[in-house]
């Protein structure tokens, strides 16, 4: 999935004409085994560092702080805490959305880190920080490996 | 000083050209303006130059690759040691710093220091050319803005001190209303904090009042060694601390609420000049605001208030021009204008003015003889910080 990028300078191409400069970005050691358990399992995932403790959500493939590798892997589950939120008018462009968007940071409890993404099924008005949220997973069928396999995260009562 | 080991810099000149939101001038061109000017206040012409460092952000502004070169002869480097240094939004304070270990370190007797944006160049507005400053992976495929995940930072703050908007609001009216006296200013207004309340919601908690506009423009000053500053100025002001600091590059591993990176910078500038009481010792500052509540932000990460603080202190006028500890007396960010390396030099320069008793009617009250500039970057985790002395 990730590792796409031919090294072999007999099968590239030439294309005569006009080509946008396009980017590849590989999802990286950590991101990709990251995206594996979203798109076939409904799965968050965290790192654990042997040598600190810290659980990294999303994982990563080393301790920002130890510098040691991060090797054991944890299901820290699909319900998180909303850390701080805005609701946003603006796309990227700067053009006025049809409806706000609403975004939060999840924390995941006992982790390091969190995950930025879209809030549903809740009215902007209804938001709070410190609300308890659940991940909304696309179909299966629908999953890609991005972070959009998550459809959005919705409150839960707990 | 002598616990480093290294030689004492001065400030002996500053140029800026007028911030607005698309100049007429090259970037190159408004670079030859503002360092023309600073060389004219020092009193020296460019081969008296011995080195140049250039700032500037993005390439993605201005469109050029590679902008260091593009702009090298503009900044006066033509066959002289140069280099660019880009710390995103930091850049405009780290770039004199860059200029302070050149000639700190005796490899220089002077430098030019020269800090560039333009940003009107890219269309239909500048804020698309942030989309790839983010990460692919996690934060691009949801259609992430610049503001937004600024309006998360705010949010937090704001919660975590039980702050209210209309506290925030009175930096913008505040740095508006002096940017009325900056010669170059973009955006002098006289507002309430109702206009800013009243404001176009962009990205609840940020309305349109709460940020700074996109600009073009360009920020020098010349640096010497002692005995050179000496020989030109009776006025020198020197460079006597700096720090810089980064975080971690992943904004969801930070508290948010407090900027951590801030303090490691001002703790580090302020154990390098000396100062044991930041808001006893330091006289006037200008602290980055491109957001209006940055600045309350920016206050208490370099412990000039205690942390949730600062909005107090601004209530009550401590921070106007006549205040015990005047915060941006330039009109900041938020009035003068963002020109974003620029911008961060700009503050510089208005330190360096302010201790010299040349600001005019931005002149603080108080006799300024301690001042500090400070810039914030990259993506929200990068202090710069600069202490100088008359
Ligand atoms: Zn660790």
């Amino acid at each position: 999935m990730s590792r796409e990028i031919s090294t072999c300078p007999l099968r590239l191409r030439h294309y005569p004409g006009h080509l946008e400069p396009e980017y590849a970005y590989t999802l990286g050691i950590a991101g990709e085994r990251f995206f594996r358990e979203i798109k076939e399992n409904a799965r968050i995932m965290g790192a654990k560092c042997k040598k600190c403790g810290k659980i990294y959500v999303p994982p990563k493939l080393y301790c920002e702080e130890c510098f040691e590798k991060l090797e054991e892997w944890v299901d820290v589950g699909t319900k998180g805490t909303v850390y701080t939120f805005t609701i946003s008018f603006l796309d990227e462009h700067g053009e006025k959305l049809e409806k706000p968007e609403i975004y939060a940071l999840i924390k995941f409890k006992g982790t390091y880190g969190g995950i930025v993404h879209r809030l549903g099924e809740v009215k902007p008005e209804n938001v709070r920080i410190g609300m308890k949220v659940q991940a909304v997973f696309k179909p299966l069928t629908e999953r890609k490996g991005t972070i959009n396999d998550i459809a959005y995260f919705k409150p839960i009562m707990e | 000083m002598e616990m480093f080991g290294k030689r004492r810099v001065a400030v002996i000149g500053a140029g800026m050209t007028l911030f607005r939101r698309n100049l007429k001038e090259t970037g190159k061109e408004l670079c030859w303006e503002a360092a023309k000017m600073a060389l004219d206040q020092a009193g020296l012409e460019l081969k008296d130059i011995e080195a140049v460092v250039m700032g500037t952000a993005p390439d993605a502004f201005d469109g050029v690759h590679m902008k260091g070169e593009y702009l090298a002869d503009g900044a006066g480097a033509r066959k002289k040691p140069y280099m660019r240094v880009f710390v995103g939004g930091g850049t405009g304070v780290f770039t004199p710093i860059a200029g302070w270990w050149h000639v700190a370190s005796g490899m220089f007797d002077t430098c030019l220091v020269v800090a560039e944006e333009k940003m009107s160049s890219c269309f239909p507005h500048p804020a698309y050319a942030f989309h790839t400053i983010f990460d692919p992976i996690m934060a691009r495929p949801l259609g992430v803005t610049l503001i937004w995940i600024f309006a998360l930072e705010m949010h937090r703050y704001m919660h975590v001190h039980g702050i209210k908007k209309e506290q925030i609001a009175r930096v913008a009216v505040k740095n508006k209303q002096n940017a009325l006296d900056h010669p170059c200013a973009q955006l002098p207004q006289k507002i309430t904090v109702e206009d800013v309340l009243n404001s176009e919601v962009l990205c609840w908690p940020v309305q349109r009042l709460d940020i700074s506009p996109t600009s073009d423009g360009a920020a020098v000053a010349v640096l010497a060694a002692e005995h050179v500053a000496k020989q030109l100025t009776d006025n020198p002001v020197w460079i006597d601390g700096v720090g810089w600091c980064i975080d971690s590059t992943y904004w969801t591993n930070r508290d948010l609420y407090y900027p951590k990176y801030v303090e490691c910078a001002a703790r580090m500038a302020y154990k390098m000049a000396g100062i044991k009481n930041p808001p006893k010792e330091i006289d006037v500052a200008e602290v980055y605001d491109p957001f209006d509540y940055k600045e309350l932000h920016h206050m208490e990460g370099l412990m000039l208030c205690r942390k949730g603080e600062a909005p107090r202190l601004t209530e009550e006028g401590v921070t106007q021009r006549d205040g015990d500890l005047p915060i941006n007396p330039s009109g900041g960010l938020l009035g003068v204008g963002n020109p974003i390396a620029a911008a961060g030099m700009m503050k510089v320069c208005e330190i360096f003015w302010q201790l010299r008793g040349e600001a005019g009617k931005r002149q603080v009250k108080k006799d300024a003889r301690t001042g500090l500039a400070q810039a914030w970057g990259d993506l929200m985790q990068y202090g710069s910080v600069i202490i100088m002395r008359s």
